[in-house]
């Protein structure tokens, strides 16, 4: 067995299972949290409160739009690169299909190189303003600096495995791949999907209060 | 309380850098001496041409004989020739200017250009073992002026990383075929050739974005005065003495617009190769080459003295950049004229007052 087929294989089940698995088990366990029961006369609706504290924190409020105006296009400038340049890359698409049988239309090649760019521009923005910020430096730990380099190191792998002239490039975008999926469930990756009830959570409280999120 | 909500961060990122660094080159080191590394084929994106290459290219002759121009080029009359030669499009019957560009790259660009960083290196080394760091001779002051907002810091660092992907990915490009090739093999030299330049191609459009967003944070401050001729005859007062200087001295200014100028031809050059139709003159590609790499080389060399300048050389002057803030006393003792602009106290006590008191 190579050291692709081993990346590919036995290695992109077990990560792929502790993936699913772990990530699935902690947001299955948030949800189950539930909240502490209020007694208190509802003054809101907690359902609309959470939409509207999901909707609203997508956009910082005006007061803070332009000390955060790094943060915020340099954050939708990775999210989105990520996004697009993961479900719309014709190599994604092909490994995807591989495994689920499914496809779609990918972007063409220029396409894919453009939102990996902005990804990047926005990964090394996100990244160079956490340790050059006071206060983001003091908050920052070590989860935050490994997670913010295992998702460089994919993406960088990714790209220098662009010519697909060579296995073991791809095979080392591979095992990187393999060590994010098994670290993300255990860390700050997990924002991913906890993001939406974080924010809903607090939402809620402040809509069944009566207050704007 | 707030103790424990937010634990102060013990961690080094250079440290961190470090390691996830070494990790990726142990790992291209291990993978490409692994007997499958052989297993080279054509890029995934190259195309399959089938216009019948077996029956060889189709018109290779052209329309016209060209048997006449050929008999009397072998035995005609020298003006006759002349007046042919001339009147063909290029005005030469065999152009050279990709023998002389092979030749200026092999023997000028690829045999020196790893040298010039190494000497900046030694040069610094040697300086640091003579000198030693320059420490602020009042020692901290405990009280701090802001020197750099947040959006110069991001911006000086997001072109500081992609300049580092970028220099490490070019002279890879550059130098593996005279340099890796005959240490860890051709196997191992295309492996990271291959990586190197689809690095390379991907970062090279950020560059270009890194330095219109450094240009315009950094512009202001930096144009020429004449207090820098002064810094310059003394020599920034490295080997002794005062010099004054504002915000920035003579050197921080001859760096940025080194990098703006530099960067603005290493921009140009770097478009017209990743772009090549761009050009019909072939000529133009090869002069790039040249540009680009002699404009890289350069400011990779320098870019050793600024880091020098900026860590190790200077005590104090990582935190203008990490911190945003630096040290009074390391204002007024490196930029008096900027200490006395921001806070309207005179840097040096007057000499007058000096005397009086002693």
């Amino acid at each position: 067995m190579t050291f692709l087929q081993f990346v590919e294989g036995p290695l992109f089940y077990f990560s792929a299972a502790v993936f699913v698995l772990a990530a699935g088990w902690r947001v299955i366990g948030l949800i189950r949290m539930g909240r502490k029961p209020d007694i208190s006369p509802p003054k809101g609706s907690a359902g609309a409160g959470f939409i509207k504290g999901n909707l609203r924190h997508f956009v910082p409020r005006g007061m803070f739009a332009r000390r955060t105006w790094i943060h915020f296009v340099a954050g939708y400038a990775f999210h989105i690169g990520l996004f697009v340049l993961f479900f719309f890359g014709a190599f994604h698409i092909d490994f995807i299909k591989q495994y689920l049988g499914i496809s779609w239309t990918p972007l063409p090649r220029w396409g894919f190189i453009l939102a990996s760019e902005i990804a990047f521009a926005g990964l090394i923005a996100l990244w160079v303003r956490r340790f050059s910020d006071p206060v983001m430096r003091l908050i920052s730990d070590w989860d935050d600096h490994i997670g913010t380099w295992l998702t460089f190191l994919v993406m960088l792998t990714g790209c220098l495995a662009l010519q697909e002239s060579h296995d073991v490039l791809r095979g080392i975008h591979m095992l990187f791949v393999d060590i994010w999926l098994i670290y993300f469930p255990f860390s700050r990756l997990m924002h991913a999907f906890t993001f939406f009830l974080s924010r809903g959570h607090t939402g809620a409280t402040y809509g069944r209060k009566g207050m704007n999120p | 309380m707030q103790d424990t909500l937010f634990k102060p961060a013990r961690i080094s990122v250079g440290k961190l850098v470090a390691g996830f660094v070494l990790l990726l080159v142990l790992l291209m080191l291990f993978g490409v001496t692994q007997t499958y590394a052989q297993s080279v084929r054509a890029p995934g994106n190259a195309v399959n041409l089938d216009d019948g290459i077996e029956d060889g290219p189709s018109n290779a002759l052209g329309d016209d004989s060209q048997s006449d121009f050929w008999r009397n080029f072998r035995g005609g009359d020298p003006n006759d020739i002349k007046q042919m030669i001339s009147a063909l499009p290029e005005g030469a019957v065999m152009t050279t200017t990709g023998e002389h560009w092979r030749l200026i790259r092999e023997n000028y660009i690829r045999k020196y250009a790893g040298w010039f960083p190494l000497g900046v290196i030694a040069i610094l080394a040697l300086f640091h073992l003579i000198k030693g760091k320059m420490r602020i001779q009042a020692g901290f002051s405990g009280k701090t002026l802001p020197r750099f907002n947040i959006n110069q810091r991001v911006a000086h660092w997001f072109m500081a990383s992609v300049f580092i992907i970028l220099g490490i990915t070019g002279l890879i490009i550059l130098l593996g075929r005279p340099l890796i090739a005959p240490i860890f093999g051709k196997e191992v030299n295309s492996v990271l050739t291959s990586a190197a330049m689809q690095g390379h191609n991907l970062f090279g459009p950020l560059f270009i974005v890194a330095l219109v967003w450094m240009f315009f944070k950094f512009v202001r401050g930096n144009f020429f005065q004449w207090v820098d001729i002064q810094w310059m005859i003394k020599l920034g007062g490295f080997f002794g003495g005062h010099v004054s200087s504002s915000q920035f001295n003579f050197g921080e200014k001859s760096w940025f617009w080194m990098v703006t100028l530099v960067g603005i031809l290493i921009s140009v050059t770097g478009i017209l190769l990743l772009f090549p139709w761009l050009v019909e003159d072939l000529r133009w590609l090869q002069l790039s080459t040249i540009l680009h790499a002699v404009g890289a080389v350069l400011l990779i060399s320098v870019l050793f003295g600024h880091i020098y300048v900026g860590t190790i050389g200077m005590e104090g002057s990582l935190d203008s950049m990490l911190k945003g803030e630096v040290d009074e006393n390391w204002a007024k003792e490196h930029h008096d004229l900027w200490y006395e602009e921001v806070t309207g106290k005179p840097a040096h006590e007057p000499a007058a007052k000096e005397e009086g008191t002693s």
